[in-house]
């Protein structure tokens, strides 16, 4: 009986995070993508099997590729100008003394704070008659831009809302990284009297690389999964300019109510993202190890 | 430490300012009256403050969300941790591939299961109930997994000490692991509570009644209700804005170090 007991022990341990991670995680997976194979819209009484046709739905639509293309622009744009500032400023911060300290404070400050307020709160800096920007434009006797309104600059205003919001998280992470660089080698640069930028490239950016790749894994999942902002500043718009993958998940699934083909989007979100993450491993994941 | 340099110092803190100008500007906003923000000039009133949480609910907002994060937080760290424990100090048939499940859920979209989610709560009749906001966000695979590499670190000789004394695992999971890893479990309790307190999507899609609305949903909702640009009462909505960022920003006053250090503790091993 004792012994019974101690060899279960470990599993009772366990058991109640995996209870729930297999509830609301991997059967949900499943169940998403025995959903997309469907058609349904919550009230008919069954849900017949429909094939591929959800898919071929989704990849026959317009707003799929606009998605798509819309999604990978804001990645494309935001990830490396994050990451870049970031490791920029973070090398400035690396140091230790109080106006450093009360500067990592201020912006890191906003990576904890709620995504619904900063949304919000730049609703009105990039509003158009009351706004902030507008404002100070002003000053400079230029006229009234429409940044929410135009089609060609919302995306960049979301660009610059998240850059905002999440690159002191990047900051701390790379000033932990840049601590971890033995001081040696910039002694050892410095008495080669090498320069500034020389030393920022040879020295500083090889030996971050491992933070730079940890980084850059998550801000690129987390870029193909940003909808706070969309929603509430852009609701996709204008005219699909901001209509990124999980806002479009969001209409398909509980503002048309489309089951089957919303079910087939994330199918396809989830392949993507697992499919760029293996991908990362595989090329990156071999360069970081060269060079650390 | 070298000693501080006044005008680097200076220059630090306008530029800190200035980046938090957005912030800060709303909350100053947040105590002026519509007409005399519209009209730029200066006032002071609390009458925002008391619209949002009398008129607009954000009391009870609040009050939700307080008890949705707190309860997400103190289950979730539980479990966590107990698993961790398990995860750090059993080797058992299977405990591999249950860890490996475990991380791997940091690589899945938490998106794919918004739609199963909802089916399956509707199904069982918990939307619209704290209990259905709280369920789908109480396994959290990053902390378990942060917890396991942390506990691994502490010498496995006090276990066996205690069990030598006659200690029950479950003792020396509490007498001796819990107080040796407080600060990551206070790290990871803490970033569960803001991640939890920030949620938006789920209690967008599983929440109809206003009643038990989150902060960030009622302050959205507040927000697109205002009928359409130069008609928004700006300071109601920074009023209640500055109500939905105060408590994680006190939070973060108070522990600012502590967050940190867990944060770059998880990413940099």
């Amino acid at each position: 009986m004792m012994t019974m007991l101690r060899k279960l022990t470990p599993y009772l341990f366990v058991a109640p995070l995996m209870i729930f991670i297999a509830l609301f995680t991997y059967i949900p997976i499943l169940a998403s993508i025995n959903l997309s194979f469907r058609e349904w819209n919550f009230l008919t009484p069954d849900m017949p099997f429909v094939g591929f046709r959800n898919y071929e739905q989704l990849l026959a639509s317009r707003d799929l590729w606009n998605s798509l293309w819309v999604t990978t622009l804001f990645a494309v744009l935001s990830v490396p100008l994050r990451l870049g500032l970031a490791l920029l400023i973070a090398n400035y911060l690396v140091r230790e003394s109080m106006h450093v300290r009360l500067l990592r404070g201020a912006l890191f400050l906003p990576s904890v704070t709620s995504t619904v307020s900063i949304a919000v709160v730049f609703s009105w800096v990039f509003s158009t008659d009351y706004g902030m920007v507008n404002a100070l434009l002003g000053t400079f006797g230029l006229g009234k831009v429409q940044w929410l309104q135009n089609p060609h600059l919302a995306l960049w205003v979301l660009i610059f809302v998240n850059t905002w919001k999440q690159i002191g998280y990047d900051i701390v992470i790379y000033i932990a990284g840049l601590q971890a660089i033995p001081r040696e080698l910039y002694d050892a640069a410095a008495v080669d009297g090498g320069k500034r930028l020389h030393v920022f490239r040879r020295i500083t950016m090889p030996l971050v690389m491992p933070t730079t790749y940890f980084l850059l894994v998550i801000s690129v999942i987390e870029a193909f999964q940003v909808f706070t902002i969309v929603n509430v500043m852009t609701k996709g718009g204008p005219a699909g300019a901001t209509d990124m993958l999980v806002n479009l998940l969001y209409e398909i699934g509980f503002v048309l109510f489309d089951i089957g083909r919303g079910s087939a989007l994330a199918v396809l979100l989830f392949i993507l993202l697992v499919g760029l993450a293996i991908l990362k491993s595989r090329i990156i994941g071999r360069k970081v190890h060269y060079e650390a | 430490m070298k000693p501080e340099n006044p005008i680097l110092a200076g220059l630090a803190l306008v530029a800190g300012l200035l980046f938090l100008s957005p912030v800060l500007y709303s909350i100053w906003m947040s105590f002026q009256t519509v007409d005399a923000y519209y009209a730029g000039e200066l006032g002071f009133t609390l009458d925002n403050y008391a619209r949002a949480v009398g008129q607009y609910n954000f009391a009870r907002y609040l009050l939700n969300s307080l008890i949705v994060s707190g309860l997400v937080t103190l289950i979730g760290i539980t479990f966590a941790t107990m698993a961790a424990y398990a995860f750090a100090r059993y080797s058992f048939r299977g405990g591999n591939f249950l860890f490996a499940a475990t991380v791997a859920t940091l690589m899945i979209p938490s998106h794919i299961s918004l739609i199963p989610n909802y089916l399956t709560l509707a199904k069982v009749g918990l939307l619209d109930s704290y209990a259905g906001l709280i369920l789908p966000a109480i396994s959290n695979g990053f902390a378990a997994f942060f917890l396991r590499q942390y506990i691994r670190g502490i010498p496995k000789v006090l276990d066996e000490a205690a069990y030598m004394d006659g200690a029950t695992s479950l003792q020396v999971l509490w007498r001796i692991i819990v107080p040796l890893s407080r600060p990551a479990i206070a790290s990871m309790a803490l970033y569960i509570f803001i991640t939890e307190w920030n949620n938006y999507i789920w209690p967008l899609v599983a929440v109809g009644k206003q009643d038990l609305y989150t902060l960030q949903i009622g302050l959205a909702r507040l927000y697109r209700i205002n009928p359409g640009e130069g008609l928004i009462d700006w300071p109601l909505v920074m009023a209640a804005s500055t109500i939905t960022i105060l408590p994680v920003l006190l939070g973060f006053l108070l522990v600012e170090r502590h967050l940190v250090r867990g944060i770059t503790m998880g990413a940099v091993k």
